[in-house]
């Protein structure tokens, strides 16, 4: 089993005078701290990072963290996996450590999205989707709409994640909004894609963060050691019919990550997921089990993932209310 | 006055040649499966598949309307749908009239056109198929 000893990241905001390998650094450094290790302990560096390449032409923007930080002779990866960059670059590490490469493993994440004119992201230049017009805020509002059509959901519904997930900010110095939000000042804000309002889409955010993991053995020392009982990379392809309402892809990895880890979705206590938009948070509640399909709407609407609910989700706030690598509006 | 036939089309091989313009894709005769664009091979056996006709009427399974800034030079506000095709058991993403932006609904009847719309990725003007109201069911 594979372990996290340690932790840092940096609030997440707009940095405009920092560079990705600085706001790498302060986390990397927080996390060495936080885990109590020195830089030598290190045997990996996993590094994150999804839009550098394409915006600034840096491709190695790890070796340049490592490099900056005096660590040397030990394997670098850059991960570029789009979304999935920063929990890619964490699935890679374990397995590293659990294929006996290495005993510490470095995990940085670092992202700098607030450029002028960044625009929308969308799945690859030359694709045909996003030459007709797909976009990634509409790929999400057009599973919501289905959903709507099919089960009911309501927009009342969807804007109870962010209501939920302001409140949780607000206990999270980290996060970038921390004010609360009625679901009428969700539902009042100018419309991006019917049915998403602006505070329903994850606002773009300069940011980093830092994980410390550890084999079995290195972390017996932690008492607060976190074990990682699971973790699951998966892929799908163009369903032929597309079903928007049941993402198949979702559905995969929860299970497999639940028959890996020997639990189902009743041992669950608290859950954080990827919420680039309201919607995209209520298919994770039905791919991971938490309600019946179609019925994610109700779950987070009758407070079931608030703080305090059944099954807490996203208590950091998540992408909603700290930022991310993706689509915002300007 | 350029002539349509002089603009790029933004991606080559997705409309039927002939005077009344219809989507193409592939269809693979081994698995009864349609696809598009047409793939390389087929996706489910990796046989070899034939371009087809897709027909040029659908109906909308999903719409959304975009409104903030548009990529591609399209205009603002534009919507965008899954169609299932009428001709063929196939659910396809599509552009809609921009000129009919935010008036489309689940289970609305449309059909194929192609114009000049927006930019391709050379950042010049070139052409689009994209679905509009039926003009037989607009009244
Ligand atoms: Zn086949």
């Amino acid at each position: 089993m594979v372990a996290i000893i340690g932790t840092g990241i940096i609030p997440f905001g707009h940095h405009l005078e920092r560079s990705i390998v600085a706001m790498a650094s302060e986390a990397t450094l927080a996390a060495l701290k936080d885990a109590n290790i020195s830089r030598e302990t290190i045997g990996a560096c996993y590094f994150a990072n999804a839009l550098g390449g394409m915006l600034f032409g840096d491709t190695t923007i790890g070796q340049n963290l490592t490099a900056g930080l005096g660590i040397k002779n030990i394997p670098v990866v850059n991960v570029e996996n789009a979304c999935t960059s920063g929990s890619s670059a964490y699935y890679l590490a374990r397995l590293a450590i659990l294929a006996g490469e290495c005993e510490v493993a470095l995990v940085v994440g670092s992202e700098k999205m607030c450029v002028p004119d960044f625009g929308l992201l969308n799945s690859g230049t030359t694709e045909l989707d996003t030459l007709l017009g797909m976009v990634v805020p509409a790929s999400f509002a057009l599973r919501a709409q289905r959903h709507m059509h099919d089960y009911g959901t309501t927009e009342e519904q969807m804007a109870a994640v962010t209501v939920k997930s302001r409140a949780h900010a607000a206990l999270n110095p980290n996060a970038q909004f921390r004010k609360k939000e009625s679901l009428e000042d969700v539902l009042n804000g100018p419309m991006i894609a019917d049915p998403f309002t602006r505070s329903q889409c994850c606002p773009i955010a300069d940011g980093a963060a830092a994980l410390i993991l550890a084999s079995d053995e290195f972390a017996a020392k932690y008492y607060r050691a976190i074990t990682i009982e699971a973790s699951v990379l998966t892929s799908g392809i163009y369903d032929n019919q597309a079903d928007l309402t049941h993402w198949e892809t979702d559905y995969h990895a929860a299970d497999l990550a639940y028959e890996k880890a020997g639990i189902s979705a009743k041992d669950i206590d608290l859950v954080e997921c990827h919420d680039a938009f309201t919607f995209s948070e209520i298919l994770h509640y039905e791919a991971l089990g938490l309600c019946e399909e179609g019925q994610g709407g109700k779950f987070v609407a009758d407070g079931h993932a608030s703080l305090g609910g059944r099954t807490p989700v996203n208590v950091s706030g998540g992408l909603l209310s700290e930022g991310t690598p993706s689509p915002p509006p300007e | 006055m350029t002539e349509q036939h002089d603009i790029p089309l933004v991606y080559d091989n997705i409309l039927t040649p002939g005077p009344e313009v219809h989507l193409q894709g592939g269809y693979c005769p081994s698995c009864d499966l349609y696809h598009f664009p047409q793939q390389d091979r087929c996706t489910e056996c990796l046989g070899t598949v034939n371009t087809t006709d897709l027909g040029n009427k659908a109906v909308i399974h999903s719409v959304t309307t975009i409104r903030t800034r548009a990529p591609l030079g399209l205009p603002s506000p534009y919507s965008v749908a899954y169609l299932d095709l009428k001709h063929v058991p196939l659910r396809v993403f599509s552009l809609m009239d921009p000129a009919e932006a935010g008036q489309y609904s689940i289970g609305q009847e449309v059909e194929l056109q192609v114009a000049p719309l927006g930019l391709n990725n050379n950042k010049e003007i070139c052409l689009r198929p994209y679905f509009r109201t039926c003009a037989n069911s607009a009244e």
